[in-house]
């Protein structure tokens, strides 16, 4: 022991032979230090790791430079299978003192085999992992974790016991007996591990409620096998085949209900799904094409609409042409003298009426009329000696178109009318030899036609 | 009867690896006989090796 002042080597004095300065209650401090040491190396050697690191602990806060009280609580940390808390007492030990110090063996033992020190962080973090796996409620993960930890590193304590609290939770009080009593070899006193253990004891059903159990089942054998019946289950039989067959209906119906019969819909979607997508394709397609067609349409029929009023217009020229042509011509002749009245008078028939009378210009239409009028009286007159020869002839089909060419050019020859009704009459046109009748009554009144007409016209209709 | 959800709160996650540094670093070295070589050197300073010895 050394003075705190001066570190000189104490005496058995209460004072310091160095420096003089009172260490009797350091002196105290440092054999209480040692009494918990000495305390926790009786725990340790029965197995009282618990007790003996709490010993350890109360010797480090009396003297943290004891390099002994460390080493031993690293190495309990170390054999309850906390690693990292072992190696922070041993590497804390080396500290103070870095020669003659058995943690420096400890600490190459795990340095030196890297595998192992990865092993034992593997456990510590699966045993973390299953401890967050608890406080989300996942019990089942949290036990499949725990139990790979224990395989792994089967002196860690503290999983051992989660892993027993976790088989309590799930009255597996078997297993959770076998848990604490592993975790009991390691820490023989463990308060935590004692309680469970009590409580898993209270838990077990005692020898008396096993036995009246065992007494309500029938025990045989079966070749090698033992087989218990539970006694009264045989009057039940009948009763249990058919509940057992309701239930296995009932179960067939459900895997039908939630496993066979969902994938059949989804199969079912999956086909109308894509068979839709087809016909909207297919649709899309010919939507595409008709708007093709359509657009065709509308071209065809601006370029026929085009076309029409090209050919319209053409044809309007084609007209004018003609009147014209037909019209010089018939002036030429009269000029030249090349042709008659009735020749001319044909020319001038050949001019399209509709356009004489819509679109003809005034110099068209006067000179047309100054023509017709200087040629009437022969027209007129040559046409009504035709035409009523004709008649006599009994030709009315010439008769009729002379005397309507007489009735054009002179309007006062009310005889060239009134044959020309004749002609239809006697041609068998009465509808129209009426029509002619009327006019003559109608345009010559009081004459012997107009009465003759009216005659024919009371014939006519039968009166 | 043990109450599940309360034991759980009793169990803490262990230290890996690599937090075995801060722990070294974290953790409170102070003795007792650091509190006693403090409160002579206290007394010395208030009193003085005479006020000390007389005390």
């Amino acid at each position: 022991m050394f003075c705190f002042n001066c570190g000189c080597r104490l005496s058995e004095k209460n004072f310091c032979t160095g420096c003089g300065a009172d260490v009797g209650l350091y002196k105290k401090i440092m054999y209480t230090a040692n009494r918990f040491y000495n305390e926790a190396l009786d725990k340790a050697k029965v197995r009282d790791l618990s007790g003996a690191v709490v010993s350890l602990r109360q010797c480090i806060k009396l003297d943290k430079n004891h390099i002994d009280a460390r080493n031993l609580l690293g190495l309990i940390y170390f054999e309850r299978g906390e690693v990292v808390a072992a190696l922070s007492e041993w590497v804390m030990s080396k500290n103070i003192r870095s020669e003659k110090n058995i943690a420096d063996d400890y600490i190459d033992a795990i340095q030196n085999n890297p595998g192992r020190l990865e092993a034992y962080n593997q456990t510590i973090k699966k045993y973390n992992m299953a401890l967050t796996y608890c406080q989300q409620d996942s019990l089942d993960l949290a036990v499949i974790q725990l139990k790979k930890v224990v395989s792994m590193n089967s002196r860690f304590v503290q999983a051992r016991q989660l892993l027993a609290l976790l088989y309590i939770n799930s009255q597996d009080l078997e297993r959770a007996k076998k848990e604490l009593d592993r975790a009991l070899s390691i820490d023989a006193n463990n308060t935590m591990t004692l309680r469970y253990l009590k409580e898993v004891e209270e838990m077990t059903p005692t020898d008396e409620e096993r036995i009246r159990k065992k007494k309500e089942a029938i025990v045989y054998r079966s070749g090698n096998d033992t087989v218990i019946q539970p006694v009264g289950k045989k009057e039940m039989v009948g009763l249990q085949t058919l509940i057992n067959i309701i239930i296995g209906v009932a179960i067939g119906v459900g895997i039908a209900w939630f496993l066979v019969l969902p994938s059949k819909i989804q199969q079912a979607q999956t086909e109308v799904n894509e068979k839709y997508k087809e016909v909207s394709e297919q649709l899309d397609a010919k939507t595409l094409e008709t708007e093709e067609l359509t657009t065709q349409i509308n071209e065809l029929i601006q370029e026929k609409d085009s076309l029409s009023s090209s050919l319209s217009e053409a044809q309007g020229n084609k007209v004018l042409l003609q009147a014209y042509t037909d019209l010089i011509e018939a002036v030429l002749m009269r000029m030249n003298k090349t042709g008659d009245e009735m020749q001319i008078a044909d020319m001038l028939e050949q001019i399209d009426k509709k356009y004489l009378q819509d679109e003809a210009t005034d110099s068209f239409k006067n000179l047309y009329q100054a023509l017709r009028d200087d040629i009437s009286k022969v027209v007129a007159k040559n046409s009504y000696n035709t035409g009523y020869a004709a008649f006599r002839a009994e030709d009315y089909d010439t008769a009729i178109k002379n005397l309507e060419r007489a009735y054009q050019y002179d309007p006062s020859n009310g005889e060239a009318l009134y044959n020309l009704g004749n002609s239809y009459n006697k041609k068998g046109d009465t509808s129209k030899a009426a029509e002619i009748y009327e006019q003559v009554v109608a345009l010559f009144p009081n004459t012997e036609k107009a009465r003759k007409s009216q005659n024919y016209i009371r014939q006519i209709k039968g009166e | 009867m043990i109450d599940f959800e309360e034991e759980l709160k009793k169990f803490h996650p262990s230290l890996e690896v690599e937090d075995v540094e801060d722990a070294i670093y974290n953790q409170d070295v102070t003795d007792l006989a650091d509190v006693l070589v403090k409160l002579v050197k206290e007394a010395k300073e208030e009193y003085g090796d005479d006020g000390l010895a007389e005390g």
